[in-house]
């Protein structure tokens, strides 16, 4: 009996030993070491520079800026037409109007667009618990609400009827229903307008942040865009020439589109892509996330002539440029600085483009069968067809340049009735050093009426911006301003004129209904 | 709250020390009772000795009274005393690992019992439960077991894979390449977002991981808990089953046992696939309109040499990318040595063994070296010490890009056929097709899998030491501490190379990741069983903790040359390391109780606390009940001649996901501070980026799942025919689901966790077996079936849906499977086809599909925005099109012997069930120029209507190839998975042979997958699952299985 007393003894022992070693209550408090949660985190100004350096980060991925966002705009414009059969299904369907709300393309970026935003609120919501440097804390909600602005220009431009959310989601119930275009485009307003109260001026920020050239650029394309002209004069006049601050066209037309001249005086508004010369792209994180991320753009890739060659200029565009074969009294350079042809040198001169090197679809320029690609943004002016095999770039991608902002004013002078302002700021453009075109008028453009300063306007706008992603939110408004003799997309329906809203928003958005 | 929670503590001790000094007292005043009884029914004192077949004492054996609760266990010499009620009274005695016999006392009072070593059959006599064993016969859950002999029968890595269709309900599939994890679910999906992999405890160990890595020659047995009155003593854990394993010990007859095995095959693949050749190729780019405008098939550039000083042209070249990529007669070998013994004091099990397997497709392998030693030994009376310890590595060389979501398999379809494999004149020997030139861009998959390398290489140990105390000879405490800790070193690289085309890099990345995973087990059990008459009563007490220290650690940098293959020297160094931890308390009490083996009742609780939740919902209670009753120990019953067998049991409990898949921090959305990086340009070049990616949910809590069980064990002619039949209902009211958050909120759609669902399984399961054991000819037929409905009862709202899965490639971006409430969970989703258009009458007559032409396909118009049909072909009218879940799965397992030889034949198989053939939306789909399946040259002309293949067309601008019922293909099967041929030498002829150095020595031949009988049209019917569970049954092109052939032996010294 005694004995057994013993174990029952080291047993009570044995169990209180191991209750010592383990104190559960407290091991069972675990956090996760590696990432800080909501609740204390945002709460410095460097916490909320991070906040708003995380929506750069998004623009920049491949659902927006670095692929998917161009080629919406591009497969949605009449710039643009496949370059063979290696364009993939989804493209070539929206290139064709037929557009399926399960389409790839476009929830990447719907999906995307809503991260800036939805990153933008982040910061906006969490901005006033910062209070140890107003400055910077002022500079990043400017910067917020100038790229939530931009995704609201981009929703309503591209969507039309879209939800809005001015605050972060805090349940998975707190969706919000569709607004009129006229209410996102009105959004895009107000925060384009607080952004651009607020941002500094280029000299005042560090390169590919938002500025208040910028805000004003993007405030007076949202104006246009609703129609309110004389706002959007106002706006884009505030976009000074002169100055630390001051923009101006660059005297050569290629430095807009190549690697060593990024952010020159012409430029307003650039996502940064950044090579670090293993040739890979971001593949993984569609809003480009992962602190070791590549941080390259595949536009240079998707439509270079030697390599991909999946899109390539409309036969449009092509014969946009002036030429003396049809009449005018000089080759427009800007032929030749956009657009490459066999025969054409690349790779610093030390190669010439042949029609074998571009494989797919051929175009017709002035009756003729030729080969053409972009130059626009591509890197083989500097690189051979073998390094180009596959090589996403760093290249800027420029958003908004002087050049535009002058295209933009001339419109809305001639919607003021303001005609010679306009061909004033048209003949600004011809005059650049590298292109030098005869001023307006001209004997193919006059420039008398209305309709004649209307024409050289879509004329300049093409053969300046071509491939840009310009022109298919000009279609959008020309349309409406009754532009054009013919309808510029072979697919045009009123119901094709926005994209449909996305099938997984549809299912997942009661509220939508 | 320290000093609350030193009281709390205290109060726990108190309590068990407490119910421990209640067990003591009462088993003290036990021995009074029982002599009363004595008195009272004059009963007879039988002794004895129990033995082993060579005359070993066998202690701890089992010695009954049959149709009593009387019962005794043999000492360590092997004695026992019993007081039998009568002189006809009939002993049972009973041991694990023997078979059980039955003796009639015929007025005998001291008897010498020789236990024989128990066939496969005999198994059933114990199971293994969750803390503890059980005799069989008072089992009231559904447990299933498999002895070693099944277990070992296939040449396959893990235990897992080797379970596939030995147990009704517990399905295995393999999914993956030499070395991955199968899928192993049992009783069927359990939850919507996350794996449904059951629990695997090996020697009482629970582990976070699968059985990969674990030896199945090292096996005793496999047991197999099914409802949640077995498996709900591992509560939280429990929902999807619990399989424990229980490795080998030693015998105690003082004899050293030596095993050798060892087999080698090959392996080949079963099945090609009807691509195009080169002339082929060109009709069909004729057929899609694009041949003009590919400067390939220019003639000056189509005749011309394939590389610089090649004297074929692209013309003459005609490469089987099928015949490149699968390998025939790849090796698959397996060796084990064991050697075991031990005496009355120690005993002891160790062995080495060895597997390697190679892919049937490039460059993949893998290969195992482990070891293993299990002692134990008897200290006293009192006190016993036990160990086990395993350790494994392997090495495991796998194909990224068999889980990219354009494959291995899905890049051979799709390469063309005038492009040769290899390329002497390239960087790196491989030449691939130019994206704009040849007007395709797939991958070179030859060049994929052998240009670089990619590997696994992994560490695991397993230990575990154990104090067993007998305080009484009914009430035990065993005190266990044990360590698992896993390494995983993953290594990629890619060397500089350029093939001329698609595939190319210009500086040579080098990844190293090393994740290691440290769980420490502590175990405190009492347990108490006693016997008073026909009483017996069986208690379990457990506290037990478990934590887990994961590190996951990954450096990556490029190299400019191929020189050198590691990080020294490489520049854009990038390097990351994060720490996650869990922890795990649990209380557990289990009470068993029988009257006279007839009247079974068992119920038990677990009470868990897991940091993984968020604070205030981290403990949560499991509590199970079940009864049973053994009909054929009652009098009507016993004398019966037929029924040898018959029981009735019923069971009722709670049980919880497997956490192991959940994460450490599933409620939490925190903020990736760092986690990107925005370039801009100035003096903070690279200033980084913090944002949240979900919406946290601090009312997540654990998700319990109700489970019924009812089941009926059935023998008759002294269990010659047996039966086994279950039925369930398992039903969860509170699933986890990711609750899609529209896409607008700005997640990406990720959606958040949330405990809002609710889904039912309702199944059967039949087991039927035929025992001939007798005679020269000797055979054992086991048939199983079961079968599983599947229901999702409630979503978060009434029309809420889960599209999950989808591929711009493979369908143009549908979802493949939706989710509903009033459906089975992740069905099949998209258009039913209706023919195809003949003329442009049809496309006008018919609702309204934009841009159809004759020679697309027509869709039916199911429904539209009003939920009737509008006339308009659109996302309404997508519906069902199937499930991957089957109507039922069954197999046959046949084995037999007749004098030295034995034979086994295996079949299973599934019926009913859907598969989303991709790879042929890959070889049919015709959206772009790829190579693709010899049907295409069949497609719709105006000239060739008779066909069900849609016209050729780039850009597919009716979707011909969207998700619909085009490709969804019956996924039945039936497989002859496994044949053995084994002959065993005559001890005659091996002493003759070797004198007596040889005891025994068994050859055998055995094939694996030689017949599959299916209807489904790609490599292999039987699916895996590549992106989580609500995309089972989607072939994504998987590495298909393979038929090998083996030749083994066996031998013991």
């Amino acid at each position: 009996m005694k004995r057994k007393h013993i174990y029952v003894g080291i047993l009570a022992a044995g169990i209180a030993t191991t209750g010592i070693t383990v104190s559960c209550n407290k091991e069972l408090e675990t956090t996760n070491q590696n990432r800080p949660t909501t609740a204390t985190y945002f709460g410095t100004a460097s916490e909320i520079e991070a906040g708003t350096n995380s929506i750069y980060s998004a623009w920049k991925g491949f659902n927006l800026v670095a692929r998917e966002w161009f080629f919406i705009h591009d497969l949605r414009s009449d710039d643009m037409a496949s370059g063979g059969s290696q364009l993939e299904a989804p493209r070539r369907q929206i290139l064709l109007g037929v557009v399926d709300p399960s389409n790839p393309v476009l929830n990447s970026v719907w999906n995307a667009l809503y991260v800036v935003i939805q990153r933008a609120n982040t910061v906006l919501d969490a901005a006033p618990r910062a209070t140890d440097n107003t400055a910077v804390v002022n500079r990043c909600v400017a910067e917020a609400k100038f790229l939530r602005g931009w995704a609201y220009y981009e929703l309503a431009s591209q969507w039309g009827s879209v939800p809005i959310y001015t605050k972060g989601a805090i349940s998975p119930t707190d969706t919000q229903p569709k607004s009129p275009a006229a209410a996102v485009f009105a959004q895009a307003v107000k925060d384009l307008q607080e952004s651009a109260a607020a941002l500094p001026g280029k000299s005042g920020t560090t390169a590919g942040r938002a500025t208040k050239a910028a805000a004003y650029a993007m405030l007076g394309r949202t104006l246009m865009q609703t129609g309110d002209y004389a706002g959007a004069k106002a706006a884009l006049l505030n976009i000074t020439t002169t100055g630390a601050d001051g923009y101006a066209l660059t005297d050569r037309y290629l430095d807009n589109f190549e690697e060593e001249t990024e952010f020159n005086k012409e430029s307003i508004l650039e996502v940064v892509f950044f090579d670090k010369g293993n040739n890979n792209f971001n593949w993984g994180s569609g809003s480009g996330d992962d602190p070791n991320a590549e941080l390259t753009t595949v536009r240079n890739q998707e439509y270079n002539p030697v390599a991909w060659r999946n899109l390539i200029p409309s036969d449009r565009v092509l014969n946009e440029y002036e030429n003396t074969l049809t009449g005018a009294t000089k080759n427009d350079p800007r032929y030749g600085y956009s657009i490459y042809q066999s025969g054409d040198t690349y790779n610093k001169g030390l190669s010439v483009i042949t029609d074998g090197d571009q494989g797919g679809d051929a175009s017709k320029l002035r009756g003729n069968t030729v080969k053409a690609g972009w130059r626009k943004f591509t890197l083989i002016y500097k690189e051979s067809k073998e390094a180009a095999g596959f090589h996403p770039g760093g290249n800027n991608q420029r958003i908004i340049r002087y050049a535009e902002v002058l295209l933009m004013l001339a419109e809305c002078e001639i919607e003021a009735g303001t005609l010679p302002q306009a061909v004033t700021y048209l003949n600004q453009i011809r005059a650049r050093a590298s292109v030098a075109m005869p001023a307006y008028p001209t004997a193919q453009f006059p420039v008398t009426t209305k309709a004649d300063v209307v024409k050289a306007l879509l004329h300049e706008k093409t053969v300046e911006l071509a491939g840009e992603e310009i022109r298919n939110v000009d279609i959008l408004r020309w349309r409406k301003k009754g532009y054009f003799a013919t309808e510029p997309l072979s697919w045009y329906t009123a119901a094709k004129e926005f994209l449909p809203i996305p099938q997984s928003e549809i299912d997942n958005n009661p509220k939508l209904q | 709250m320290q000093y609350y929670l030193l009281v709390k503590k205290m109060k726990i001790y108190l309590v068990l020390i407490g119910a421990i000094s209640f067990l003591h007292a009462a088993a003290s005043a036990k021995p009074m009772a029982i002599k009363v009884l004595e008195n009272v029914k004059k009963a007879i004192p039988v002794t004895g000795v129990v033995t082993d077949d060579s005359g070993k004492a066998l202690a701890g054996v089992s010695v009954k009274v049959k149709g009593t609760g009387i019962g005794q266990v043999t000492d360590e010499q092997g004695r026992f005393r019993i007081n039998a009620p009568s002189a006809n009274s009939v002993l049972v005695i009973s041991y694990v690992g023997f078979a059980t016999q039955e003796i009639p006392l015929n007025g005998l009072t001291e008897l010498t019992v020789q236990l024989k070593q128990a066939a496969s059959g005999a198994l059933n006599e114990v199971v293994v439960v969750g803390y503890g064993s059980q005799r069989r016969a008072t089992v009231t859950g559904a447990i299933s077991s498999v002895s070693a002999a099944t277990v070992t029968a296939l040449p396959v890595a893990g235990i897992d894979q080797a379970l596939q269709g030995r147990v009704a309900g517990l399905n295995v599939t393999n999914n993956g390449s030499p070395g991955s994890a199968p899928l192993v679910t049992i009783r069927g999906i359990s939850s919507v977002s996350f794996a449904s992999d059951p629990l695997y405890v090996v020697d009482g160990f629970p582990l976070t991981t699968g059985l990969q890595q674990y030896d199945a020659k090292d096996i005793e047995r496999v047991d197999v808990l099914k409802d949640a009155s077995t498996a709900a003593i591992y509560g939280s854990r429990a929902t999807n089953g619990v399989i424990i394993v229980t490795t080998k010990k030693g015998s105690r007859n003082g004899n050293l046992n030596v095993t050798f095995d060892s087999y080698a095959g090959v392996q080949s693949p079963i099945k090609k696939l009807d691509l195009l050749n080169t002339q082929q190729y060109l009709q069909y780019a004729t057929n899609l309109g694009v041949i003009g405008s590919i400067d390939r098939f220019k003639s000056a550039n189509f005749n011309a040499p394939i590389y610089a000083g090649a004297s074929q042209t692209y013309a003459q070249t005609n490469t089987d990318w099928q015949d490149e990529y699968f390998i025939k007669n790849a090796l698959l070998t397996g060796g084990n040595i064991g050697l075991s013994g031990g005496n009355e004091v120690s005993r002891f099990h160790t062995s080495a063994g060895y597997f390697k397997q190679n892919g049937i497709a490039q460059a993949l392998n893998f290969e195992r070296l482990n070891y293993r030693i299990n002692s134990d030994h008897i200290i006293s009376k009192v006190f016993t010490f036990g160990q086990n310890l395993y350790t494994s590595v392997s090495h495991q060389r796998y194909d990224p890009t068999l889980t990219a979501n354009r494959t291995a398999i899905v890049n051979l379809i799709r390469m063309p056929p005038y492009i040769p494999v290899y390329d002497p004149t390239k960087i790196g020997g491989f030449q691939g097709p130019i994206t704009s030139f040849d007007g395709s861009d797939p991958i070179n998959p030859i060049e994929t899998a052998l240009i670089g390398d990619n590997r696994i290489n992994s560490f695991n140990l397993l230990g575990s030491a154990y104090l067993d105390v007998n305080i009484l000879s009914s009430l035990k405490f065993r005190s266990t501490f044990g360590v698992n800790y896993l390494n995983n070193s993953t290594y990629n690289y890619t060397p500089i190379f350029f093939d001329g085309g698609t595939g190319v890099s210009t500086t040579a990345p080098v990844s190293y990741r090393r994740q290691s995973t440290l769980v420490k087990l502590f175990t405190q059990q009492l347990n108490y069983d006693k016997t008073f008459d026909k009483h017996h009563v069986g208690a379990t007490a457990v506290f037990e903790t478990q934590s887990l220290n994961y590190n996951n650690q990954i450096e990556t940098g490029n190299q400019p040359t191929n020189l050198i293959k590691t990080l020294t020297g490489a520049s854009n160094i990038n390097a990351d390391n994060s720490v996650e931890t869990n922890f795990l308390v649990s209380y557990v009490g289990r009470i068993n109780y029988d009257y006279a083996g007839k009247y079974l009742f068992q119920a038990s609780i677990r009470r868990d606390g897991l940091s993984i939740w968020a604070p205030g919902k981290k403990y949560a209670n499991f509590p199970a009940a079940s009864i049973g009753w053994k009909l054929d120990q009652e009098d009507f019953l016993k004398s019966s001649k037929t029924i040898s067998e018959l029981k009735l049991r019923a069971s009722y409990g709670l049980t919880g996901i497997n956490p192991n898949s959940l994460g450490n921090y599933p409620y939490l959305a925190p903020v990736q501070a760092n986690g990107a990086i925005f370039p801009y340009v100035g003096s903070d070049n690279r200033p980084n980026s913090s944002f949240v990616n979900g919406i946290t949910n601090a009312n997540l809590e654990w998700e319990k799942t109700k489970q019924l069980n009812v089941g009926v064990d059935f023998g008759v002619l002294n269990n010659k025919f047996t039966l086994t039949a279950e039925f369930f209902k398992r039903q969860t009211d509170n699933l986890m689901l990711v609750v899609p958050t529209a896409n607008s909120i700005g997640y990406l759609g990720t959606g958040t966790l949330d405990n809002v669902g609710g889904m039912r399984n309702t199944g059967v399961e039949l087991q039927l077996g035929y025992h001939k054991n007798t005679g020269d000819f000797k055979y054992d037929i086991t048939g199983l079936i079961s079968a599983i409905r599947n229901k999702v009862l409630f979503l978060n709202s009434p029309s809420a849906s889960i599209p999950s899965g989808s591929d711009p490639d493979l369908g143009g971006g549908d979802a493949f499977t939706n989710t509903r409430a009033g459906e089975s969970v992740q069905y099949f989703y998209g258009w039913i086809t209706d023919g195809i258009f003949q003329n442009a009458a049809q496309v006008a007559s018919s609702p309204i599909q934009s841009n159809a032409a004759p020679g697309d396909i027509k869709f039916k118009d199911l429904s539209g925005p009003n939920g009737v049909p509008d006339g308009v072909i659109d996302n309404f009218d997508r519906t069902k099109l199937g499930s991957f879940l089957p109507n039922f799965t069954y197999s046959l397992n046949y084995s037999a012997s007749y004098k030295n030889f034995d034979a086994s034949v295996f079949f299973q198989g599934v019926q009913g069930n859907e598969i989303l053939n991709t790879p042929r939306i890959i070889m049919e789909g015709m959206s772009r120029l790829f190579n693709a399946g010899t049907n295409v040259l069949n497609a719709w002309t105006p000239s060739n209507t008779n066909t069900d293949m849609p016209r050729a067309t780039t850009g597919d601008l009716n979707r011909n190839a969207r998700i619909s019922s085009r490709w969804i293909e019956d996924g039945s099967y039936l497989r002859l998975k496994n044949v053995i041929l084994g002959y065993t030498l005559p001890t005659t002829t091996l002493t003759s042979l070797s004198g007596s150095t040889i005891k025994r020595l068994r050859v055998f031949v055995s094939s694996t997958n030689l017949l599959t009988f299916t209807g489904y049209k790609g490599y292999d019917p039987e699916i895996g699952s590549k992106n989580g569970t609500l995309t089972n049954g989607v072939d994504f092109g998987q590495y298909p299985s393979a038929r090998s052939f083996q030749f083994g032996i066996q031998a013991g010294f």
